[in-house]
């Protein structure tokens, strides 16, 4: 085994978990409060890269390419929350039947993206800038700018969850909404606020996906949803710590089995891992069964 | 009451305990749940045990009954160690439970929800699906007549058609009780029948519990009502944080000081 | 005309064999399983391995694995067991005590990476571009029947297989097996507090539901002579789904009629019979779009179907003429 292309997959590994984290804490994040698994999530990651695709073509600048992805990202999150999900929760509202309900929406959207798009495949392409060397690492400096980004959103999310009311009360509402809800927290604004949040992190993951892959499509956001998923799921619903440790082991492990001849399964490296933990894991916590079926959108 | 103890006959006196549970030890994460705990039902005899909240009752339950895996102990029943078993080995081999949730299969009618207990491991394999002997379809029939049987034992042969989801709170627990009967339980455990059930039935159920025990069925029941244990249990057992602290007849544990203690603390 | 509709009579029956199989899985035994149409892939794959012959020679434009030339029903075999093993593979990795909507995730990760992998490997079953030229069964019968008469046979040879899945199909729902399932499906604790073990319950009926799959996509590739990952994708289970919600779940006539209104009155005669717009695949993007519509207007407004669930009457089940049976139990 080649130690060089060993270290430098792993500092590849390491770019990618960032690409993976950002999702994945914007996933976990609202999985964690609202108790729905948002199938619909990669689909509104891919909203968000082509809204940067279409701001950068009209040629404005770095800033507003690189704002549109989040702002597009969380109007779609939370209109989609406040229409189509807020209709079926009041007639049904097992954490199942609404799953369903955002396959739907995320094929709706994926088709209608295609047939806008005349079913292309668009070129995105971010200059990647220097190469710097990190110890035994290389990296280039859009790849540190991610994983700085990776880290930025970490270190937000977790100062505002650990030291606000605001995410005290978000946290309270994650373990307990009804007892949240008697102890006058404010809901509805919470949750919306939480849809806006992970909206924001999905649009901006779509965005931080493309300036990998170089190129975006309608089905992007599903192939690059997988990974985010396997990391939320891994991490534990709601913690993001939890899915940024998650995105390292799964970022890794592809870009590992990628340098070794395996590009084909790189991403299948990273549901391996999930499998491993399904078969594996001790059948305790969040993972036995069916806590709280209840979902609040 | 030993009014009620009396009235057993002199065949069905207790004899070899069906379940001894010895030193029980069950933990959730850090929690101590069940501290060792020791417990011996003889057939026949319906055995309440009664304690505060969070004395440990439901998980002893658990733990015999296989929901739970004991931390320690063990579990005997019909003097085979079944402490390792999951719960459906345990069920096969004749201890059956309700639970304190009432668990009715809401997309089976009532009479299927028999038909699955009744008919067993045997008579749910998927050769027997495949192949349809006709040992299976005369199995299958003795096992319909007997739920009708039983369904009118309860009462309740005009709900056979409705839906698990279409019942009340008590037509559930009837059902729950009737389906455990279907399966010739050795050892039926209650958790807390009477939660949620209409006053009339209450008193039915307890019948019924009588009436079950009177088949040579060890019965152990959860109750908070002192007025079910007291008319219907031969034999009283008192757990508090985790622990056994008395056992014996309803008047002489009510006469002991362990229970107003273990209640007040 | 007639060859369209031999061509739709097929993919009917297909789709139908498909639908059976994964409402057994969803509708009987509640399992969210969004990687069924893995099962029908791996059918369908390997009736096309079995069927071609070695690699190279004729077939020197596509690369695959084993590479057999096995005489007709044998791929047909092959396919369902394929079916089968996939099914069983994916069933012991996420049959797991798992909340049903994060295993309902795990399947669609696997439905998804499935896709990439074989999409990639070119060695497995050619790529992205998949398998062509796959020998129809009797051939040489085109020649003496014509393909019209060719194609009919087919559909009738297809249509009697289908009707045996819909005597299993049948045979299975009365039993004490599938009740067993549907309790397991409703109340795990209570099921297995009864002595019923759900795990083996689940691996059988993926197993079986995975043998028909499999079946049917060796039935689908010895029809149409190609496979490739387009025709698998994720979104196919969806459809299949929307189908049997449509039509009534764990209704098999219910689901004979949602599989025919989604799968082919819209689907197939959509394609036919509208003229095509704008630039093309531009319809077939809107029809995944319609699918999606289609869905929730179906769980919002008709919840359990167009024909729900039959109630499995009492009196059906007793016999009326021995009140005096012996209890043999």
């Amino acid at each position: 085994m080649n130690s060089t292309i060993l270290l430098q997959s792993i500092g590849f590994g390491i770019t990618t978990a960032a690409v993976i984290a950002i999702g994945a804490m914007g996933f976990t994040l609202q999985l964690g409060v609202t108790n729905l698994l948002n199938l619909s999530f990669g689909n509104i990651m891919t909203l968000g890269a082509f809204a940067s695709l279409i701001v950068e073509r009209w040629h404005l600048g770095l800033v507003p390419t690189i704002l549109a992805a989040p702002l597009v990202g969380a109007v779609a999150s939370v209109l989609l929350a406040r229409t189509l999900l807020a209709v079926f929760a009041r007639r049904q509202n097992g954490a199942f039947e609404l799953l369903m309900v955002t396959l739907a929406a995320g094929l709706i959207i994926e088709y209608t993206l295609d047939a806008l798009a005349h079913l292309q495949v668009f070129q995105f392409q971010f200059p990647s800038g220097a190469t710097v060397h990190l110890g035994p690492f290389v990296f280039t400096v859009l790849s540190l700018a991610l994983i700085g980004a990776a880290a930025l959103v970490l270190a937000a999310l977790l100062a505002a969850l650990h030291l606000t009311r605001l995410g005290k009360a978000l946290r309270a509402l994650s373990v307990d909404p009804k007892l949240a809800r008697a102890c006058g927290v404010p809901m509805r604004r919470m949750i919306n606020l939480t849809w806006i949040v992970s909206g924001a992190l999905a649009g901006l993951a779509g965005l931080v996906y493309v300036t990998n892959s170089l190129t975006i499509s309608a089905g992007a956001g599903l192939n690059f949803l997988v990974l985010v998923i396997a990391a939320a799921i891994l991490g534990g619903a709601g913690s993001p710590v939890g899915a940024v440790l998650a995105a390292l082991v799964i970022g890794v492990a592809t870009e590992v089995v990628a340098a070794f001849g395996g590009s084909y399964y790189s991403q299948a490296a990273g549901l391996a891992i999930l499998a491993l933990v399904l078969v594996l894991r001790p059948s305790t916590g969040m993972w036995s069964g069916p806590t709280r079926d209840e979902v609040t959108v | 009451m030993p009014t009620e103890t009396s009235n057993l006959s002199a065949t069905q006196m207790p004899s070899a305990p069906v379940l001894a549970a010895s030193d029980i030890c069950v933990r959730y994460g850090g929690v101590e749940a069940v501290a060792g705990a020791s417990l011996t039902i003889p057939t026949p005899q319906v055995v309440g045990l009664i304690g505060p909240n969070g004395a440990g009752k439901s998980s002893l339950l658990a733990a015999i009954g296989g929901q739970s895996r004991a931390a320690s102990g063990r579990v005997t029943f019909d003097g085979e160690d079944v402490t390792q078993l999951p719960p459906h080995q345990r069920a096969r081999r004749g201890i059956l439970r309700t639970f304190q949730t009432a668990s009715v299969f809401d997309g089976l009618t009532v009479f299927e929800n028999l038909l699955v207990a009744g008919l067993g491991d045997q008579g749910s394999r998927l050769r027997g699906a495949l192949l349809r002997t006709p040992a299976l379809h005369a199995r299958e029939r003795a096992t319909a007549a007997r739920a009708a049987r039983v369904l009118e034992e309860f009462e309740i042969s005009h709900i056979a058609d409705h839906y698990g989801r279409e019942l009340s709170g008590g037509q559930r627990r009837l059902v729950e009780i009737a389906r455990c009967l279907m399966r010739s339980p050795k050892l039926l455990l209650l958790d807390e029948p009477m939660v949620g059930v209409a006053p009339h039935l209450v008193e039915r159920i307890g019948e019924h519990c009588r009436a079950i025990c009177e088949r040579s069925v060890a019965i152990l029941i959860v109750e908070h009502s002192m007025e079910v244990i007291g008319s219907i249990c031969d034999r009283v057992v008192v757990m508090a944080s985790g622990e056994v602290i008395d056992d014996g007849s309803f008047a002489s544990v009510m006469k002991g000081e362990s229970v107003r203690e273990a209640y007040l603390a | 005309m007639s060859f369209y509709l031999s061509t739709i009579a097929v993919y009917f029956c297909v789709d139908l064999l498909a639908a059976w199989a994964l409402n057994m899985q969803f509708g009987w035994a509640g399992i969210p399983n969004f990687a069924f149409i893995l099962t029908q892939a791996a059918g369908a794959y390997m009736y096309a391995v079995v069927a071609l012959g070695p690699s190279g020679g004729l077939t020197a434009f596509q690369h695959y694995i084993l590479g057999a030339s096995l005489p007709f029903p044998l791929p047909l075999l092959v396919a369902a067991g394929a079916g089968g093993v996939v099914a069983l593979a994916l069933g012991l990795i996420t049959l797991r005590p798992l909340r049903r909507d994060y295993q309902a995730a795990v399947f669609l990760l696997f439905a998804v990476i499935a896709s990439d992998v074989v999409s990639a490997d070119v060695g497995l079953f050619n790529g992205s571009n998949g398998l062509a030229a796959v020998p129809q069964p009797f051939s040489s019968l085109q020649t003496t029947l014509g393909l019209g008469g060719y194609q009919w046979l087919y559909a009738g040879f297809t249509a009697v297989i289908c009707l045996g899945g819909l005597s299993l199909v049948r045979g299975l729902g009365g039993s004490g097996w599938q009740r067993a399932l549907r309790a397991a499906r409703d109340d795990e604790a209570g099921a297995r507090a009864l002595g019923v073990n759900p795990a083996v319950l689940r691996l059988q009926v993926f197993f079986i539901g995975g043998m028909l799959a499999g079946l049917s996509g060796g039935l689908l590739v010895g029809f149409i002579s190609a496979w490739s990952p387009g025709a698998w994708e994720y979104s196919e289970t969806f459809a299949i789904l929307t189908g049997i919600i449509l039509g009534g779940v764990s209704n098999n006539w219910g689901v004979f009629v949602g599989t025919f209104l989604v799968q082919i009155a819209f689907q197939e005669l959509t394609a036919l019979f509208l003229p095509q717009i704008g630039y093309p695949g531009l319809s077939d993007a809107l029809v995944w779009v319609v699918i999606g519509v289609l869905w929730l207007l179906v769980i919002y407004f008709r919840p359990r179907g167009i024909l729900p669930e039959r109630r499995t009457r009492m009196s059906t089940l007793q016999p009326s003429t021995s009140p005096e049976m012996s209890d043999a139990d």
